[in-house]
């Protein structure tokens, strides 16, 4: 009895917590349009009616009248019954931007209005409950494309389509402390990529776009440190795999481990040629993205051809991979730790409008789902594996809408084992 | 008993032979370059505004974002001084015409004097180094907008054009190639300053029916075709792959103030007895909205106090009692547009008013106009702007609260001069060679970001 009594006590306090909680939300807003209502009518009695044209839960509706009612009971103004001369007609609505509460102020024939603007709610996003979750925190936002990025000595370098930006953190988030002109020469190509690498003596950032290569270091005398970035055209080879790739150190071999892969850039068009370096031993087709995944013999190289066929390069032989019928042109491989340890994330197949991440192993030839689809929220434009192999990052272009200023979000993708 | 079995063994079979074809199924890839995209409209693709390939070969000083706000294009930064009397866009450099002419002030105001002349919103248009600057005697609020229109694309002025089609040389994704017999070839253009666009080509046939161009796309000779809103069910039921934009243009009749409608009862009676439920379910079969404001509910979220119920009592008690002069109405536009005016001509008898459609003479005054106006932007200001220039009422909207916005529509409604009755969308068909078509803010087709699935 004793513990049924303690239950309802606390059952009744969280309800009155959020109850609470919930009336301040709204409060503000009611208590603007009452004032609004109460200068057009003045004090009296009225019949207040309220019509939701909006996404607000009909559950709120009891909170908003009721703070609605004691809003314009301050200002004098009495909701009663329906007998009232007077009607406020309350709807509420909302735009693309805004929520949007108007009051139809009826007196005899006479229709007077009152209208406020809300701010937008927020957005609740469903949990995963498969065996691997992933996880995404956004790390800055951008009006330019991001072709790549990399955090590296307290700084990120973001390369643009023209331009590599520096950003440094301060005031709690990520913001732009300069950038330096790519210097293309030939024109621009639609869909330009990119990617940059820690410098192989971990001091700076070597990165490559079409037809140019670019590289940076940390300049630290005189004071204050800044980035000094040197860029040249070169038809070199971009990096494919990083030097030692983290979490798959005890089945590298020796070659892939002294030798990091490099790919050739067709760099009008757009994807990697299928001339890789050094020799893997086999012809590649062209292909959009490439990952290291370790094997029972060691890593096996995964492409994503230019024709939409994913192959694995394993003892030297290209091996075409079942079950990516639902796989997007960019992937990452992720050292999770959970099951196999490492598995690629793939963007989704869709047209891009709401565009998801999905983690896979390939434990065999066939690819198959560990994880749940992570909503992005936009279209992944990129995405690579961090330099530590145990998270990737992702480039999310936001679709248009009157809120997002900034339309290119930088993910950082990690996952959890269930 | 074998029969079954046999369906059985073929029905396992087909399974199977599915199950196959997706365990093989390739994985989506990244666009491809290359290809031809071929599509076919019922208007001229050269003609302004709404011509399908005027924003393929020539831009603006600004362009319009998918979030309706203006984002630059030739010109990379903009400001206004004097409370918007003066405003100075400044061109991106590096920039070339597709004949290799380098853009700069000059040619940029050269292009836009061409284009309005003395009828030009600014009063004055002068090169000042790289810049552009607009002077006016009246404050512009929504010049970048404005620009991003149709109305102002830059183009090269005097020699380079094709004689056949002046004004055809830009800056665009695409080049002019021909124009000839009904076809329209566009070329990529290779040094584009947004980067090559991903088709080597479009093809562009002008003037064809809808009904050819359905059977185009089902016989494999199109890859892009239209289908009009009243046809978007029918289209629908052919599984047509239908990419179909939100509503963007307003079905609206602008009414005349002067002759047998100068009386604003007489206007007020009219716009109470549209039918608008008619027009919808009959002639519109279902697409779009049923409006009594002139912005949807998605950009202001007030347009429910607009009632858009018909009402004849009323409209029987504006007229008076007075049997008006004849009402002449017009419609601007295909079979759909004229049967919609018919249907008004209908309502308008009921209400006792003698319409009938305007025969055409070109001295006959017309009272009544139905058209279609295009909703060029998702910002309800620039919106509602650029509805008014459409209708022929250069009413300039200072407001951007909703409070504002609303009263601006709700004065120029109870004029009467404009009755807003449906909001219908754009929308097209295509075929399974091309991928990731998206539609513009003013509903075109974004071609340039489009590609073929089979290009080499």
């Amino acid at each position: 009895m004793k513990l049924l009594c303690l239950l309802a006590v606390v059952a009744s306090a969280l309800f009155a917590q959020q109850a609470s909680a919930s009336s301040s939300q709204w409060d503000q807003p009611a208590a603007a349009l009452a004032e609004q209502i109460a200068a057009i009518l003045g004090p009296g009695q009225t019949h207040l009616t309220i019509r939701n044209n909006s996404k607000i839960s009909t559950d709120e509706i009891p909170t908003i009248r009721r703070a609605l009612e004691e809003a314009l009971k301050a200002h004098g103004v009495q909701a009663s019954g329906a007998e009232s001369a007077n009607t406020i007609r309350i709807t509420l609505s909302e735009n693309l931007r805004e929520r949007l509460w108007v009051a139809e102020i009826i007196e005899g024939n006479e229709t007077r209005l009152a209208m406020i603007s809300v701010e937008p709610g927020t957005v609740h996003t469903e949990a995963s409950t498969s065996e691997i979750t992933l996880h995404k925190q956004p790390v800055f936002t951008t009006t330019e494309p991001v072709l790549a990025a990399l955090e590296i000595a307290e700084s990120y370098i973001v390369i643009e389509p023209e331009e590599i930006a520096i950003l440094a953190h301060s005031a709690g988030r990520w913001q732009e402390q300069s950038r330096v002109g790519i210097g293309q020469k030939k024109p621009l190509t639609r869909d330009p990529r990119g990617i940059i690498a820690p410098a192989p003596d971990g001091q700076g950032f070597i990165a490559s776009v079409a037809g140019m290569a670019c590289s940076g270091s940390l300049q630290q005398a005189p004071p204050p440190e800044t980035w000094s970035v040197h860029c040249h055209e070169s038809d070199d080879p971009w990096l494919l795999t990083p030097p030692q790739p983290a979490g798959i150190d005890s089945a590298t071999t020796e070659t892939s481990r002294a030798k990091p892969i490099r790919a050739f850039y067709n760099a009008s068009r757009d994807h990697f040629t299928g001339v890789v370096t050094p020799s893997l031993g086999a012809d590649f087709p062209p292909f959009y993205s490439a990952a290291l995944i370790p094997r029972a013999d060691g890593p096996g190289l995964l492409i994503n051809g230019t024709d939409g066929r994913v192959q694995l390069l394993d003892t030297s032989q290209l091996k075409s991979i079942t079950g990516t019928r639902d796989w997007g042109s960019d992937f990452a491989a992720l050292n999770s730790g959970c099951a196999t340890g490492t598995q690629i994330i793939v963007s989704g197949s869709g047209e891009a409008l709401a565009d998801s991440l999905r983690a896979y192993e390939i434990p065999a030839q066939e690819a198959i789902p560990a994880s749940a689809s992570l909503a992005m929220d936009g279209a992944v434009t990129a995405l690579w594996t961090a330099p530590d192999g145990k998270s990737i990052f992702a480039v999310v272009r936001k679709p248009a809408s009157p809120g997002h200023a900034d339309p290119y979000e930088v993910d950082h993708v990690t996952a959890s084992c269930n | 008993m074998s029969q079954q079995v046999a369906i059985r063994f073929r029905q396992v079979a087909i399974s199977c032979l599915i199950a196959a074809l997706a365990l093989h199924a390739p994985a989506r890839t990244r666009p491809h370059y290359g290809g031809t995209l071929r599509v076919e409209v019922e208007g001229d693709p050269w003609q302004r505004p709404g011509g399908l390939a005027r924003h393929l070969v020539l831009d603006g000083l600004t362009a319009m974002s998918p979030d309706g706000t203006a984002h630059p294009a030739l010109a990379v930064e903009w400001k206004s001084e004097n409370e918007d009397h003066r405003w100075q866009f400044r061109l991106r450099p590096g920039v070339h015409f597709h004949d290799g002419t380098p853009l700069n002030s000059s040619v940029a105001v050269a292009s836009l004097t061409a284009i309005c002349g003395a009828a030009c919103p600014w009063t004055a248009l002068h090169a000042v180094g790289s810049s552009v600057v607009f002077t006016s005697d009246s404050p512009l609020p929504n010049l970048p907008q404005l620009l991003a229109g149709d109305n102002y694309l830059i183009a090269l002025t005097g020699a380079g054009n094709i004689a056949a089609t002046p004004g055809s040389v830009g800056t665009g994704t695409f080049q002019f190639t021909s124009y000839s017999n009904g076809v329209l070839m566009l070329a990529a253009n290779d040094n584009c300053w947004q980067g090559r666009p991903f088709p080597d080509a479009i093809e562009i046939h002008a003037h064809r029916s809808i009904h050819d161009q359905w059977l185009d796309l089902n016989v494999g000779r199109a890859d892009i075709v239209e289908v009009p809103a009243e046809q978007l069910r029918q289209a629908h039921e052919q599984r047509l792959t239908i990419l179909a934009s939100p509503p963007d243009s307003l079905l609206a009749l602008t009414v005349s103030d002067s002759g047998a409608l100068a009386n604003p009862n007489l206007r007020a009676s009219i716009a109470l007895s549209i039918d608008r439920g008619a027009l919808f379910n009959v002639i519109f079969q279902k697409q779009g909205e049923i409006t009594a404001s002139l912005l949807p509910a998605e950009l202001t979220g007030y347009s429910f106090l607009f009632s858009a119920d018909r009402d004849l009592n009323k409209a029987h008690e504006l007229r008076g009692g007075v049997t008006p002069p004849p009402v002449t109405i017009t419609a601007d536009g295909g079979s759909a547009m004229q049967l919609a005016a018919q249907r008004i001509v209908l309502n308008l008898r009921d209400a006792g008013f003698n319409a009938q459609i305007a025969t055409g003479g070109l001295s006959q005054h017309i009272d009544l106009t139905l058209r279609r106006l295009p909703l060029e932007s998702n910002q309800p200001q620039s919106a509602l702007e650029s509805i008014f220039r459409s209708a022929g009422l250069p009413i300039p909207v200072l407001e951007q609260s909703p409070a504002g916005l609303y009263k601006v529509e709700r004065e120029v409604l109870d004029s009467h001069m404009l009755i807003p009755l449906l909001y219908l969308p754009r929308a097209y068909a295509v075929s399974s060679r091309v991928r990731d078509l998206r539609l513009g803010p003013d509903g075109t087709p974004q071609l340039a970001g489009a590609s073929v699935e089979d290009a080499p």
